[in-house]
């Protein structure tokens, strides 16, 4: 009876209805894409069991690099006798990168993305399934290794990596050829873990030393602080063996921390932040709000249009209870549809992601997802339930004083102004943050041009080549510039050296006598387009020698040696002090001063750089650019030299714009969802007010007839059914412009270098959203407006 | 002042066709007061709303002042109406949102009166109507006479040439009914030319003139003997 008398009711407004369920459906499936997302983001790194004891180890030393903080430390070899000393360390991992960028089995290069030299311990303190292999005694013996799943089928394909030998080719970084055997094979790290290595091994004949990831396993219910307290005790202790290094802080981050509150030099990848974290919960939370407001508003909107409690009344019998039981009854029923409805679309959405981004968002979820669907589904029967509640909060609060304007709609001025206030936060939020994203890409050295690609971090034999590589390629009329330097587009330039200049002493300034450096070949200027401020580029057959030597600097360079005008720091005798006697470096005079320019991160200040160039030293990463529109040929010429100048390496490339891209991955995915779920909030709220206006326009249907009777144009009603539109846009408008102004500037605080926060930003963002409601309501209005009066009074 | 040539006015409701008038020719001077009368769905209220510019009719002429206004879009409807013709409805049809004044204030709006100027033929208006202590209430707390007296007030606030009337006492009992015609006989003698859709002989005596419409077509006009001295 009461379920007849439901489909009835909901049959008789099926466009009504189904804007109902479609915005349940869709902010259901949003909020549940939304907390999968954040869980995963917050969930980085705890699929270790014993991820509450594992803490990264870092040092600051103001001494040191600048005191600059680097996720990994430069003396890993004292980390056995750091364990030792604090009872706290139950054991500790440390992760020392293999450089090069490539190993060899059989003669054949394979590059790698990420690899590690690391304790034998590895397995006891992270845990990812061994595939082959026993966890206990895989690393045992020096010189193991145990591979991905992903690199063991590239290397090997169907063939058993086991017992194989993987070689890290000499070059640069290594004196000699090492060899390792495989002795396992592990499950590819998961998606939310901080690093995924394609290779561990155990040191074939060294010790690790110098730079390492370290990770310390704190024994159970173990203080970390008691450890970065007693550092200095620790190294005072150890003086005599280390050197005295009092000022060294230490730092112990919890290993669950790294991915969201971790932005230190040297990530191993790129980590997300904790804004990201605040934009999407926001983004969930108001799109949760929008769909619930809109349900509860077109339902109080019915249910004062349809005089439905008269009519239940009538037709159920008029128990008090009756009126909460139809609404309740009627609430589950649609919000049962949309749970649906809501379902199907993420089952299509996940496959989608799965498909496109590898990321199977809804596996092994299924509790949590059940977990969100039932708080919703909850909400939304309460919002089902608003215009009873209403009534009875109503009915004990103003008894019946306002009888005369009984019939008119309750239409809730508060969430359609609050809808607003989000839609137009949420365009702002959309504007700056691609902006800046725009900014950022545009602002980076080379990118935007289309037409540059990078070899990033190529073999010490392909190095040993660059000049060859460079001259051939030159001859080809496809190819621009070709340039090689000390970091890829996108990377941080860290290293520092000690310097010496004429005219600066170090006594008069705390700062440390170290400055940035950056080996480059001498295109690099040309082809990145580099600024001069004065001076020029180094000269092509500069020969390094004893005091020829060039140097180029950065403005913040120019600054930081204490100049201001760059004419004058010109011809300056500058010096760098190579902190390894095997390695000379030029000295000789700063003959350029470039305006600065941003390799790394817009979100770090450019440090100041000394540019220098050396015949095959750290030449690392080779730049190609090619002329517009050659793209294709120029890519074939430099195939088919690659092959035969370096047939056993491999031949992997990147645009340069991909390279930044990979920078701002996290803003630019940020960017991304919330574009999407701006077009969803916004989206509903337009369905919710197509339904209001409905409802208010059919309400209105006796009054607009009679103002047409008594003169009134179709201008005139259009202006008046959209008059308290407008309002309520302004409304919001007015609320919502500080509260973006002051959220986005928190967000681009973020980034050294940003966009300005320009008024037209929000003039647009309400200029938006107030298209769009005239846009929604004036399809109603219209249609409201030219009907002909006559009709509209015919039935009253 | 209103005549219309073979005036047709055809409903098409998915595959019915209703001939609601069927060329209907008549005509009324200026200062005339003419009743409609017939049963029910014969196209008494069709005929009024062309004549009122409410509705355009599918065919036929019909002039209004010695225009043709038969063939006016909406926008021109609207002009030519404003000021000049009055409704007054069975159901009164009032704003239930406005007040008393508000209501009768509505013409005025539209017509771009100054806001003093309209406060000035408001108040008269109400006088006149007996109904200037209710000014500031709304409808519902009115009888259906005061009501029916307010949307006559609204009617002739903008002292139109033409008060068009359906069934203006259907709603009313037959004291507030007379009060109503005592109104419009007083409206017509001042010169306003009144057309009204009635089904009661009693108020039919009222006008000159009785036009008889059956199935959308006249069927007799009859000259109300009693007042035919007075044309
Ligand atoms: N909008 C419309 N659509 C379809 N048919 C209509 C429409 N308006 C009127 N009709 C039909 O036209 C005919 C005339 O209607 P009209 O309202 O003019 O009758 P009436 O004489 O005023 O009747 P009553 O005395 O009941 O008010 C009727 O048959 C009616 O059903
Ligand atoms: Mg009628």
């Amino acid at each position: 009876m009461l379920f007849q008398y439901i489909f009835r009711n909901i049959k008789k407004r099926p466009f009504l209805n189904f804007i109902k369920v479609l915005g349940l459906a869709l902010g259901l499936s949003g909020v549940l894409f939304i907390s999968l997302f954040l869980k995963n983001e917050l969930t980085y790194d705890s699929f270790h069991n014993k991820a509450d004891r594992i803490y990264r180890l870092t040092y600051t030393n103001p001494g040191i690099f600048g005191n600059n903080h680097f996720a990994r430390i430069y003396n890993s070899e004292q980390v056995p006798d750091l364990a030792a000393h604090f009872p706290e360390i139950e054991n500790y991992a440390r992760l020392a990168p293999l450089r090069g960028g490539v190993m060899m089995h059989n003669e054949r290069y394979y590059s790698i993305n990420e690899a590690f030299v690391c304790d034998s311990s590895f397995f006891r303190v992270f845990d990812t399934e061994l595939l082959v292999g026993n966890k206990h005694t895989v690393l045992e013996a020096p010189g193991s290794m145990v591979v991905s799943e992903a690199f063991a089928q590239k290397v090997f394909g169907d063939e058993s990596a086991v017992g194989k030998i993987i070689s890290l080719p000499a070059g640069q970084f290594y004196a000699r050829q090492t060899d390792f055997t495989v002795k396992g094979v592990m499950e590819n790290f998961p998606q939310n873990s901080h690093f995924h290595p394609d290779l561990i091994a155990t040191p074939a004949q060294d010790e690790i030393s110098w730079w390492a990831y370290t990770y310390l396993l704190l024994k159970e219910h173990a203080n970390p602080e008691n450890i970065t307290a007693g550092y200095s005790q620790f190294t005072a202790l150890k003086a005599e063996e280390f050197g005295g290094e009092s000022e060294t802080k230490a730092y112990l981050q919890p290993i669950t921390d790294i991915h969201l509150h971790s932005d230190k030099l040297r990530e191993i990848e790129a980590n997300s932040n904790m804004t990201n974290i605040y934009v999407l919960s926001v983004a969930a939370f108001i799109l949760l709000l929008i769909s619930m407001s809109n349900y509860a508003s077109l339902n109080l909107g019915m249910a004062g249009f349809n005089n439905k409690f008269v009519t239940i009344n009538r037709i159920l019998g008029s128990t008090r209870n009756m009126n909460l039981k139809y609404f309740f009854a009627e609430s589950l029923f649609i919000v049962l549809v949309s749970t649906l409805v809501a379902l199907a679309i993420g089952v299509l959405v996940n496959s989608l992601i799965a498909h496109h981004f590898g990321i199977h968002l809804f596996r092994g979820n299924s509790s949590f997802i059940a977990l969100v669907v039932s708080f919703f589904g909850l909400l939304g029967i309460l919002s089902g339930l608003q215009p009873v509640l209403k009534q009875r909060v109503g009915q004990i609060q103003q008894g019946k004083q306002s009888l005369i304007k009984s019939n008119k709609i309750k239409v809730s001025q508060g969430i359609i102004i609050s809808q607003y206030i989000f839609a137009i936060g949420l365009i702002v939020a959309v504007i700056i943050i691609s902006r800046q994203n725009r900014f950022v890409l545009e602002n980076s050295l080379g990118a935007g041009h289309k037409n540059i690609i990078c070899f990033e971090s190529v073999h010490a034999n392909v190095q040993q080549k660059f000049e060859i590589f460079k001259s051939e390629l030159l001859k080809h009329s496809s190819i621009e510039s070709v340039s090689a330097m000390l970091e890829p587009p996108g990377g941080e330039a860290n290293d520092m050296f000690p310097f010496e200049m004429e005219g600066y002493s170090k006594a008069e300034k705390e700062r440390p006598n170290m400055i940035g450096v950056f080996p480059c070949d001498y295109s690099f200027a040309e082809l990145f387009n580099l600024d001069f401020l004065s001076g020029n580029n180094f000269s092509q057959n500069n020969s390094d020698t004893e005091g020829s030597g060039e140097f180029l600097i950065n403005e913040t360079a120019m600054q930081f040696l204490n100049y201001n005008n760059p004419q004058e720091i010109i011809g300056k005798e500058f010096r760098l002090i190579s902190p390894n006697p095997e390695v000379t470096v030029p000295q000789g005079k700063i003959v350029g001063v470039v305006k600065d320019f941003h390799l790394s991160s817009l979100k770090k200040r450019v440090e100041p750089l000394v540019l220098f160039k050396r015949d095959k030293l750290w030449l690392l990463n080779f730049v190609v650019s090619f002329k517009p529109g050659m793209r294709q040929t120029a890519l074939s010429d430099i195939s088919s030299l690659w092959q035969e100048l370096f047939p056993a390496y491999p031949f992997i490339y990147e645009d340069v714009d991909v390279l930044y891209k990979k920078v701002y991955k996290t803003e630019l995915l940020q960017a991304r969802l919330l574009s999407i779920f701006t077009f969803i909030s916004i989206f509903i709220s337009s369905m919710g007010l197509l339904g209001i206006s409905l409802l208010v326009s059919q309400q209105q249907t006796k009054e607009i007839g009679i103002r047409k009777v008594n003169g009134a144009k179709v201008s005139e009603i259009l202006a008046m059914l959209n008059k308290d539109f407008i309002k309520w846009v302004v409304i919001a408008f007015v609320i919502a412009t500080p509260i973006a102004y002051y959220a986005m500037n928190k967000w681009l605080e973020n980034f050294a270098y940003k966009t300005t926060l320009s008024w037209w930003v929000f003039a647009l963002s309400g200029m938006l959203a107030l298209g769009i409601a005239l846009l929604t309501v004036s399809w109603q209005s219209w249609r409201a407006a030219t009907r002909n009066p006559v009709e509209a009074l015919r039935y009253e | 002042m209103i005549q219309t040539n073979k005036l047709t006015k055809i409903f098409r409701t998915e595959d019915v066709e209703t001939y609601a008038l069927n060329e209907v020719s008549m005509e009324v001077k200026r200062g005339e007061f003419v009743a409609i009368m017939g049963p029910s769905g014969c196209g008494k209220s069709t005929l009024l709303n062309i004549i009122g510019l409410l509705d355009n009719p599918s065919g036929g002429e019909y002039y209004f002042d010695g225009t043709e206004v038969g063939s006016y879009k909406e926008r021109q409807r609207t002009m030519m109406r404003k000021g000049n013709i009055g409704f007054v409805f069975q159901s009164f049809n009032l704003i239930d949102e406005l007040t008393v004044y508000e209501n009768v204030e509505l013409p005025l709006i539209y017509l771009k009166k100054k806001a003093s100027e309209r406060k000035e033929m408001v108040t008269a208006v109400l006088e006149r109507m007996k109904i200037g202590h209710r000014a500031k209430h709304f409808p519902q707390q009115l009888s259906g006479g005061q009501q029916q007296r307010v949307a006559i007030g609204r009617a002739v606030v903008a002292n139109p040439k033409l008060i068009l009337a359906d069934e203006p006492t259907g709603n009313l009992d037959s004291k507030n009914g007379l009060e109503v015609m005592n109104l419009l006989t007083e409206l017509n003698r001042e010169g306003t030319t009144i057309i009204m859709v009635t089904h009661s002989m009693h108020d039919a005596g009222f006008a000159h003139r009785v036009i008889n419409l059956f199935d959308g077509e006249i069927l007799t006009e009859n000259v109300n003997e009693k007042m035919a001295d007075i044309l």
